[in-house]
């Protein structure tokens, strides 16, 4: 009874006794589940366009992260690398459409799958290679990324905000917000929709596919640099950060493959989740376990709703 | 029915010509040395059996196969390694035997989809939806609407395709063909699977493009008394060769065609 008692009762006694802290939990979790959002919005916008699982999602985070830091290090000033950077995404989308795609073009999904892999190892190679393998701070200085904490009371207890944390959600919400008119109201935001509904229909109307994976991977490269960029500033930028890619998973489940908004919505369930699973009920088990939570809650998403919240049910006849 | 169009030699006349095309996958052989061509204006149906070849040669003409061999002449350039959206650039626009459209669209982003090639305003200016890139959204908007009013589909404008019957997918999927106001249609067989009333309706979408906008058709059709109305000219493809070319009448008395389509005793 005590182990129920603790486990059903007393964390939402916690809960209401202390709205402040309850507060300062949810804002954490929304802010990570906006950062998990923006890095399940890269495989969306791979997935949905190509259909292809980009395991290299992760490390592009990394890699664009580190070539910024790298060309700062180098003495370029932060803004310039910050472009210079953008335009070394370009160049690996490029790359990534003629050495990759282009000749696996029809090729079984599976396929295309372990070629992401292949970059994945590549990119850490060519990282490591250029700029080092050990870990570097972010310049989150040099890119005018505001520091500090504001305090403020709120339902009767000190609720603190970091700037840094307002900053990511707020440049989060408005990467995403950009992307969503760009699929919705432009001519290649319609092209994309139009490749991911039917490539030979689209191909019929004069759409190339080439172009249109060029500027996917590249609208995922630069949403890969946004992540880093917040990510690198919160725990620094090193190969370990790629295992929030791993974050994304459970994301993807919960939103559905192909959807924007699932994304969004499944980062923001997941990132909250954590934290406040981690806060009210990790110490009932020892703490640690936003760890494996979220493939938790992805799970339970799975048996009862396997096409996720926004993704395409699959209906086969047989 | 239109009386058909004097047999003409003038080689300017010629919108397509299809010359000693061959296509095999492997051992198969889908084409042998086909040969034939579709004159500026004129509606050219492609007949056969099943199996014939019929959509192998419409893949060819807009480049999702690549002939083994011979050679595809179009407006007077020939294409080698053509590929589809180069073609749909060059004019070329077609609609699919089992119907390719974007089924989470509404029909109208479907139709306006066919009209991508001919938007210029930068992206950017797209996605601030700006001055000229607005005015741009607005004219291709009204094109796309006349579109619509004029093959009757208005009260499914904003409905997604994939929830549409089978007839009014045809239908927007023949809409998006129009919105590239193509020089060459290619319809593959528009009127599968359709009730007397529908094709009824489709064919005469069909001799009003062809005669309103000067759109030359090519298309596929297993419907025989569909294809002697519409059609200027017959090509006859048995076994990816070319048995008859004619006119309806000509073709209707072949030997070889009558044997390919009601048996032969051996």
């Amino acid at each position: 009874m005590d182990i129920l008692y603790k486990a059903f009762v007393e964390p939402f006694l916690f809960m209401s006794e202390a709205p402040d802290l309850l507060l300062q939990t949810l804002w954490e979790g929304l802010v990570s589940g906006v950062l998990y959002a923006l890095i399940a919005l890269g495989f969306v916008l791979i997935f949905k366009a190509s259909g292809v699982f980009n395991f290299a999602q992760g490390i592009m985070v990394v890699f664009a992260a580190l070539t910024l830091v790298g060309l700062y290090e180098k003495g370029v000033p932060a803004l310039l690398a910050l472009l210079l950077t953008a335009g070394v995404m370009l160049l690996l989308a490029i790359a990534v459409e003629r050495i990759v795609l282009r000749p696996l073009v029809n090729q079984p999904d599976i396929i295309l799958f372990m070629a992401t892999f292949g970059l994945t190892y590549f990119l850490v190679g060519l990282g490591e290679l250029v700029f080092g393998g050990s870990p570097k701070e972010m310049i989150a200085d040099a890119l005018y990324l505001p520091q500090g904490t504001t305090e403020l009371t709120l339902l009767g207890g000190p609720v603190r905000f970091q700037h840094l944390d307002i900053a990511a959600a707020v440049i989060a919400s408005i990467i995403i917000a950009a992307l969503a008119v760009f699929f919705s109201r432009t001519r290649i935001g319609r092209a994309l929709r139009a490749v991911a509904d039917s490539h030979k229909a689209a191909l019929s109307v004069g759409i190339s596919l080439n172009q249109i994976w060029v500027i996917v991977w590249f609208a995922a490269g630069i949403v890969a640099l946004v992540a880093g960029i917040m990510w690198g500033a919160r725990s620094g930028v090193s190969f370990s950060l790629q295992i929030i890619a791993l974050k994304a998973l459970p994301v993807l489940i919960l939103g559905g493959f192909t959807s924007v908004p699932g994304a969004i919505i499944g980062g923001l369930i997941v990132g909250v989740g954590e934290k406040v699973g981690e806060f009210y009920w990790g110490p009932l088990v020892g703490g640690g376990i936003d760890t494996w939570l979220a493939y938790v809650i992805a799970l339970l998403f799975l048996l009862y709703r396997p096409q996720g919240l926004f993704g395409e049910r699959i209906i086969e006849r047989i | 029915m239109r009386p058909p169009l004097q047999p003409n030699r003038d080689t300017d006349n010629t919108l397509l010509a299809v010359e000693n095309v061959s296509l095999r996958f492997g051992g198969v052989k889908a084409l042998t040395g086909v040969s034939f061509d579709i004159r500026k204006g004129e509606i050219r149906a492609i007949i056969g059996p099943n199996g014939a070849g019929k959509t192998s040669m419409l893949n060819c003409i807009n480049g999702f196969y690549h002939p083994t061999d011979g050679r595809i002449i179009f407006k007077g350039e020939m294409r080698r390694k053509m590929r589809p959206h180069v073609a749909a650039r060059g004019g070329i626009a077609r609609t699919f035997q089992n119907v390719a459209l974007f089924k989470s669209m509404s029909t109208l982003d479907n139709i306006m989809v066919g009209r991508s090639l001919k938007m210029k305003a930068g992206f950017f200016w797209q996605l601030l939806r700006y001055g000229p890139a607005i005015e741009e959204e607005v004219a291709h908007r009204k094109v796309v609407e006349d579109i619509i009013d004029f093959l009757q589909i208005p009260h499914i404008r904003r409905t997604p395709v994939g929830r549409l019957p089978y007839g009014l997918q045809k239908r927007v999927e023949l809409g998006r063909a129009l919105a590239m106001e193509p020089d060459l249609l290619l319809l593959d067989e528009p009127m599968a699977g359709m009730n007397l009333e529908e094709k009824e309706d489709m064919a005469r979408f069909i001799i009003e493009v062809n005669q309103q906008f000067g759109t030359t058709v090519a298309l596929i059709e297993h419907d025989m008394s569909v294809v002697m109305d519409l059609s200027d000219r017959v090509v006859v493809l048995e076994y990816g060769r070319k048995i008859a070319d004619g006119t309806p009448e000509q073709v209707k008395s072949d030997a070889r065609v009558i044997d390919a389509y009601l048996g032969v005793a051996h």
